[in-house]
């Protein structure tokens, strides 16, 4: 009996670890497991059209870094990069800029705020889809308020040097309210003594703002340029229904390369492989934005 | 206590992995299994393959019938589904529309793949029949054909070729069309134009028929050749001489120097404002029409599927011309096939065999034949008193009927589709954005080559 009894700390630890159970089952099964097949598909032949596959080594790779499939993967890891610096800039200046103009706090501006931030709670497709009219050649409304000012047509969608922005104009549209709430709710959180002590050593309003509000804002846009150009480098849905990754490739951003590889080609093996690519880059790039900001970031405590 | 717990975390994870790892390996396994069944089903199949009993639906059954006939289509795709359903007692048919042909491509596949979900008998764009018969992925009807008697020679030639794949009949001829040049032929007479019989002839007419302003911009194209699919102009190369596919199955030749002085010739039209490119975007298709139809274009090159919609739109009497041609004039089937998926159990595919014979039965075939641009299928219609009467309504049909023998099979080759795409794009990156013609056909060829080589 007395062999059997377990030491209560013992017992402790076993409850918390069944605790966390389901959690890394599904871990393992939905997140894990997946990346695991993907490293095993990049070494196949896998074609969703065949039946059957079979191991072939490194080919796949050596497609994808010395063969047909490197000018399409740097093309795409040119836009995403692009895209991402397009978001972060709408996100981060944008947001901040409106939370400077919105931050007032009665019924007017309130109904103002209301009004930038809405465009977040529309459903993604059915945006693009209304920017597909906007945005038309011949009778779109963009088109139209330029010709009322002496601009030609503009194809906004079928040419390599302007799909890109038109894609950027939808996601400013969607993402600059979101930068502003952050913005604004962290700008309630600074605490007015620092302006009061500023204002009595005669500091005017573009100072207060670059040696208060800027530095004192520092975590929150640590925390946007972070959350924000992770979710830009997985852009999809926007270029999806926009422009397919076209004019001839110019918009394919790196998810965008990967379900065309698997869902246009049928060539799982392809697509794996970029996927892993993909997954490797996202991880560097997140470690390095930690790491680099780190020294960088002024908390308030 | 930490590391203690850490470690069981590692531990746990990797049994994951490792689990996962094993049915992957499975996954892989099923699907060769799932390979050899239907080899066997084949096996008996032909065996017995002349038992009608084999094909007949005995039991009430649902099956699934994926199509892509957009909204002008519905009330006929309904009216023929409910008649069919009412003809007999045991099968219900249920349509679905999918989308574009594309989007139906997409779909198929996945379902292939994933061996559920698929329909039990679906529509498919004509260049496709090679890839699936390749694939494995439809149904061979050789002995459906024989067991039950289908008079499959009542087809046109070209048609069966094209529903055919490696001599097997892995699919039926269902809407058919072909390209052909839309033109306003109000606007051609009152400017005295004729329409152009040859690719030589073509450049003084594009010449002629274009309109300019005063400020040098276009009023009226003489032509829009459509830019979204390669179908529309890869007869010029084709009638030129142009394989695009080379004999030996793994290269292109879409960088010789024929192909790369049509290209240069479309970028020229171009450039000089007689046409302009349209592009690959969703969109292109409804500007090309909106261009035709409000007469900003005497003429655009598409599918005599939409003769029907074009002319509801057109306040002028809407011309059909066959296309210019060279050495020769041919011109290639489009349109859409009918197939049933090989994954399908004995008993849908039965079922999908009656419903298929049905919609690719005469009757059925007029009622698409005169409601829209489709063509008639049955040589019992082109060349009898039925086709006639047929013209009579549609004169217009006429530059069908009298090259009828000049509609082939589209290219058959298992990569054609990423052929196609990889084409299309360069061709409009070239025209768009501009370059040099030579240099961007030698990086075209290249990953063509590529992904000819790679199938």
């Amino acid at each position: 009996m007395k062999e059997k009894r377990m030491n209560p700390r013992k017992v402790s630890a076993l409850k918390d670890f069944a605790c966390v159970v389901p959690v890394l089952i599904f871990l393992a099964i939905f997140t894990y497991y997946p990346i695991v097949e993907l490293i095993r598909i990049s070494f196949t032949d896998w074609n969703l059209l065949k039946d059957t596959w079979q191991y072939v080594g490194f080919k796949n790779w050596e497609w994808l870094f010395n063969g047909s499939g490197t000018r399409y993967l740097w093309n795409s890891l040119r836009v995403t990069v692009l895209y991402s610096i397009g978001e972060l800039a709408v996100t981060i200046v944008g947001g901040m800029l409106f939370a400077l103009i919105f931050n007032r706090m009665n019924k007017a501006f309130g109904a103002m705020r209301a009004i930038v931030f809405m465009p977040k709670y529309v459903a993604m497709s059915s945006a693009a889809v209304v920017f597909l009219w906007i945005l038309n050649t011949d009778t779109g409304i963009l088109n139209y308020f330029l010709s009322l000012i002496g601009i030609s047509p503009v194809d906004w969608l079928g040419n390599r040097n302007t799909a890109l922005i038109s894609v950027l104009m939808l996601t400013g549209w969607r993402c600059i309210g979101y930068g502003m709430m952050i913005y604004l709710s962290a700008m309630m959180g600074i605490s007015t003594d620092y302006y009061e002590a500023a204002a009595l050593d005669g500091a005017n309003s573009v100072q207060k703002f670059f040696k208060i509000t800027l530095p004192m804002l520092s975590p929150t846009t640590l925390f946007l340029f972070v959350t924000t150009f992770i979710s830009s480098m997985k852009v999809f849905q926007s270029v999806d229904i926009l422009t397919q990754g076209g004019p001839y490739r110019s918009t394919e951003v790196f998810v965008y390369n990967i379900y065309r590889y698997a869902m246009v080609d049928f060539r799982m093996d392809r697509a794996s492989t970029v996927a892993i690519f993909f997954f490797v880059l996202l991880l560097l790039v997140t470690v390095a934005t930690m790491k680099i900001s780190k020294g960088n970031v002024t908390y308030d405590s | 206590m930490r590391k203690k717990l850490a470690l069981a975390l590692a531990a746990a994870m990797t049994v994951g992995a490792i689990t996962g790892c094993s049915g992957g390996g499975s996954t892989g396994k099923s699907a060769v299994g799932g390979g050899e069944t239907a080899a066997a089903a084949e096996e008996g199949g032909e065996t017995t393959a002349a038992d009608p009993a084999n094909y007949e639906v005995t039991e009430p059954i649902t099956i699934t019938w994926w199509h892509a006939l957009e909204e002008q289509y519905t009330d006929t795709v309904e009216q023929i589904v409910n008649d069919f359903n009412n003809s007999q007692d045991l099968i219900t048919v249920q349509a679905e529309y999918v989308g574009s042909y594309s989007d139906v491509n997409e779909a198929l596949v996945a379902a292939h793949a994933a061996g559920s979900g698929l329909p039990a008998i679906t529509v498919a764009n004509t260049p496709y029949v090679a890839e699936y018969g390749a694939g494995g992925l439809t149904e061979d009807l050789t002995p459906y054909i024989e067991a039950t008697g289908y008079d499959i020679e009542d087809f046109g030639d070209g048609m069966i070729a094209a529903s055919q794949y490696d001599g097997k009949q892995v699919s039926l001829p269902f809407l058919i069309s072909t390209q052909i040049m839309f033109y306003n032929k109000d606007m051609a007479d009152e400017m005295g134009i004729t329409m152009p019989t040859t690719w030589e002839e073509m450049d003084t007419f594009m010449q002629e028929a274009t309109v300019k302003a005063a400020d040098g911009t276009t009023e009226t194209y003489a032509s829009i050749i459509p830019g979204w699919d390669q179908w529309y102009f890869e007869t010029f190369y084709l009638n030129q001489g142009v394989k695009i596919i080379n004999d030996d199955q793994v290269t292109t030749d879409l960088n010789s120097d024929t192909a790369v002085a049509i290209a240069a010739k479309l970028k020229e039209w171009c450039d000089n404002g007689y046409t302009y490119w349209t592009g690959t975007a969703d969109d292109a298709s409804s500007n090309m029409r909106n261009n035709f139809i409000s007469g900003k274009a005497l003429s655009v090159i598409h599918t005599t599927s939409l003769y029907d919609t074009y002319v509801d739109q057109c306040d002028f009497e809407v011309g059909m011309a066959w296309l210019p041609g060279a050495e020769t004039k041919n011109q290639e089937i489009g349109g859409c096939v009918l197939l049933i998926p090989a994954k399908n159990d004995q008993a849908t595919k039965n079922a999908a065999w009656q419903f298929m014979q049905y919609l690719c039965s005469k009757d059925v075939n007029m009622t698409w034949a005169e409601g829209t641009g489709y063509m008639p299928t049955r040589k019992s219609v082109l060349e009898t008193e039925e086709g006639q009467a047929f013209l009579e309504k549609k004169p217009a049909f006429q530059a069908i009927f009298d090259n009828l023998d000049l509609i082939n099979p589209r290219i058959q080759h298992a990569a054609w589709n990423q052929l196609t795409t990889i084409w299309k794009n360069s061709m409009a990156e070239l025209i768009i954005e501009g370059g040099d013609v030579q240099e961007a056909m030698d990086q075209m060829a290249m990953e063509i080559d590529d992904v000819l080589g790679d199938v």
